[in-house]
């Protein structure tokens, strides 16, 4: 979801590269943006911003270049999180299962005696 | 049982009498005879056992209701108690299973790896193979480590809690404490503990602490093995490497200490801004490098949890910390529960400025604990009480980032948050509910530059 957006915001800024220089004005601040290079508030935030989702710009832009000669680009799809979630949780419960087993084991042991 | 009441008030007065001297009998100056009454309250915390180092570790990060001396004294608490003898592990084990360590593993090392005031640690080797919840089989033979809770600790610590709560109250009337709410404060407390007395609560944390980082294979937990576990006992896999107190040992070995301080930083902020659950009680003996170049995280006793509007409003105050902005820091602390009484919102606010202006170091890198600390003792000189969880996640934080200057001094903490916060706040942006408000304005308004 998140890197979702910040393609957005990146196929958004390769498509106004060479429009909005007050854009790249905000990347260059965000990019140096240290503790000096920051007056601090709102707009520092939206430097920060800009320098990440120029980074993903230009990833996406050599992507795109890459496709365009014709290489296989392979697209990082995350797997499913719910369906992870749902695997995750299966095996969760499998763990429990094995304590509680081994519980019910210790008990028998106990009657035996 | 009157009797361990009268042991825990003797206790602790023959420890803040034998300070008396250097209180000067009274006489000395307040801070000096805050600092003598800590240090004796600790020197007794320690002597009477589990539930009293526990409270006192407690106690170490609620600066908003305790005074400085205490906080200080309280943090520099030891938690290493002679070990108990085998015999007495042996038969705690063999109280769970119904049989004894031979016959529940291949190999029971007697000798202890260490020994706290709940737990004690064995080393010992699978018998059989095991497929753990996440991560691959562990193999016959492999090497585990058994984590034992003390005989009678659970007993011990109930019965203190009990009679902890009177003497909170003898506590709550001098001058140790600010401001005292003893009921909340040891109800949360007992939660704590009771959580720490079953280890399974533990083990299912490492589980799934191993799923939210199956995509990164530097950070690493134990795997758990179910079959040989119990509320008392936890088997789980053996974590080969140094403690962060054994640095020197790794960087002889030739371990990337840098590169593991940058990631092991950023994998702490990942649990806090990503996932909401972070483990809470870190300390360099918690944290392992390992021979392969990867963190380890042990002992998940105490985790935080946040809500997702908390950790939202969390992720709003790191920005804030991260790009200077101290009305947005206050905004958000406020949603957090930290009320600030209206005539103290301008004061709050200027010394809210000073400090993050004075996070940077010489070296330009800035200094969370300085910032963190600060701001809860800031909070705290105004009276405005600090909610639980706040405490807990400034304090762990703090705690990362002298963990990870300790393997690379240079490291800006800050600038690990900064991805994370940035990422997040720009998703909350780019929220669909949000463009679909945000956007027919903005198509207007580029529509009317257009057309005009
Ligand atoms: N899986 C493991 N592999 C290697 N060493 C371990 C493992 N688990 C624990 N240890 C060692 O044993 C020590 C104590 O374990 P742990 O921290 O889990 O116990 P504890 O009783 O909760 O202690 P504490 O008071 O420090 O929280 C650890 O600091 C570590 O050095």
């Amino acid at each position: 979801m998140t890197d979702d957006v910040m393609r957005f915001f990146a196929a958004w800024m390769l498509t106004h590269e060479v429009a909005d220089e007050g854009l790249k004005a905000a990347v260059l601040r965000g990019d140096e943006g240290g503790a000096e290079g920051m007056s601090g508030g709102a707009d520092a935030f939206v430097d920060g911003l800009a320098a990440m989702v120029a980074e993903e710009k230009e990833k996406l832009k050599r992507d795109l270049e890459a496709r365009a000669r014709g290489e296989e680009v392979a697209i990082e799809q995350p797997r499913d999180p719910a369906l992870e979630e749902v695997r995750f949780e299966v095996a969760e419960l499998r763990g429990r299962l094995d304590n509680i087993e081994s519980l019910l084991e210790t008990l028998l042991r106990k009657l035996d005696r | 049982m009157a009797s361990r009441s009268s042991v825990i008030v003797w206790t602790v007065l023959a420890h803040l009498a034998a300070e008396l001297p250097s209180a000067r009998f009274g006489l000395a100056s307040a801070p000096v005879r805050r600092a003598a009454w800590a240090r004796g309250l600790r020197r007794a915390f320690e002597r009477l056992g589990p539930a009293f180092i526990k409270l006192g570790q407690l106690i170490s990060v609620r600066p908003d209701e305790f005074s400085d001396e205490l906080v200080a004294e309280m943090r520099s608490m030891q938690d290493a108690v002679p070990p108990l003898p085998a015999e007495a592990i042996r038969s705690v084990i063999e109280a769970e299973f119904g049989v004894g360590p031979d016959e529940l593993w291949a190999t029971f090392d007697d000798e202890p790896l260490a020994s706290a005031s709940i737990a004690q640690v064995h080393r010992a080797t699978l018998a059989a193979a095991y497929r753990p919840v996440w991560g691959e089989s562990l193999p016959a033979g492999a090497d585990v480590v058994v984590k034992v809770v003390r005989p009678g600790a659970a007993a011990s610590i109930r019965g203190d809690v009990a009679v902890a709560r009177r003497l909170a109250g003898l506590i709550a009337r001098t001058r140790l404490a600010r401001r005292f709410d003893p009921v909340a404060l040891l109800d949360e407390f007992a939660t704590t503990l009771e959580r720490e007395l079953d280890l399974r609560v533990e083990g299912r944390f490492s589980d799934r602490f191993l799923f939210d980082f199956r995509d990164d294979p530097k950070v690493v937990a134990p795997r758990i093995v179910w079959p040989k576990s119990t509320a008392r006992v936890l088997t789980m896999e053996f974590m080969r490497g140094w403690r962060l107190t054994e640095i020197e040992a790794a960087k002889a070995a030739g371990v990337d200490c840098f590169g593991l301080a940058v990631h092991g930083a950023t994998a702490f902020m990942r649990q806090v801004f990503v996932y909401g659950r972070y483990h809470a009680d870190l300390h360099p003996a918690n944290l392992f490098v390992t021979p392969d170049n990867t963190i380890a995280y042990l002992d998940f006793g105490i985790v935080g949890y946040l809500t997702p509007e908390e950790r939202m409003n969390i992720t709003q105050v790191m920005a804030a910390l991260v790009y200077r902005d101290a009305d947005r820091a206050m905004r958000y602390s406020e949603r957090l529960g930290v009320h600030v009484p209206p005539d103290r919102v301008e004061a709050v606010r200027a010394g809210l400025g000073t400090l993050l202006d004075g996070t940077t170091r010489p070296d330009g890198t800035r200094d969370f604990a300085h910032f963190g600390l600060g701001f809860l003792s800031l909070l705290g000189e105004h009276g405005v009480r600090i909610p639980s969880g706040y405490g807990l996640l400034i304090k762990s934080l703090a705690t990362v980032e002298g963990v990870a200057r300790a393997l690379y001094p240079e490291i800006d903490i800050v600038a690990t948050a900064q991805p994370f916060t940035t990422r997040i706040l720009g998703a909350a942006m780019g929220d669909p509910a949000r463009l679909r408000e945000r956007m027919p304005e903005a198509v207007r308004a580029a529509l009317r530059v257009l057309l005009t």
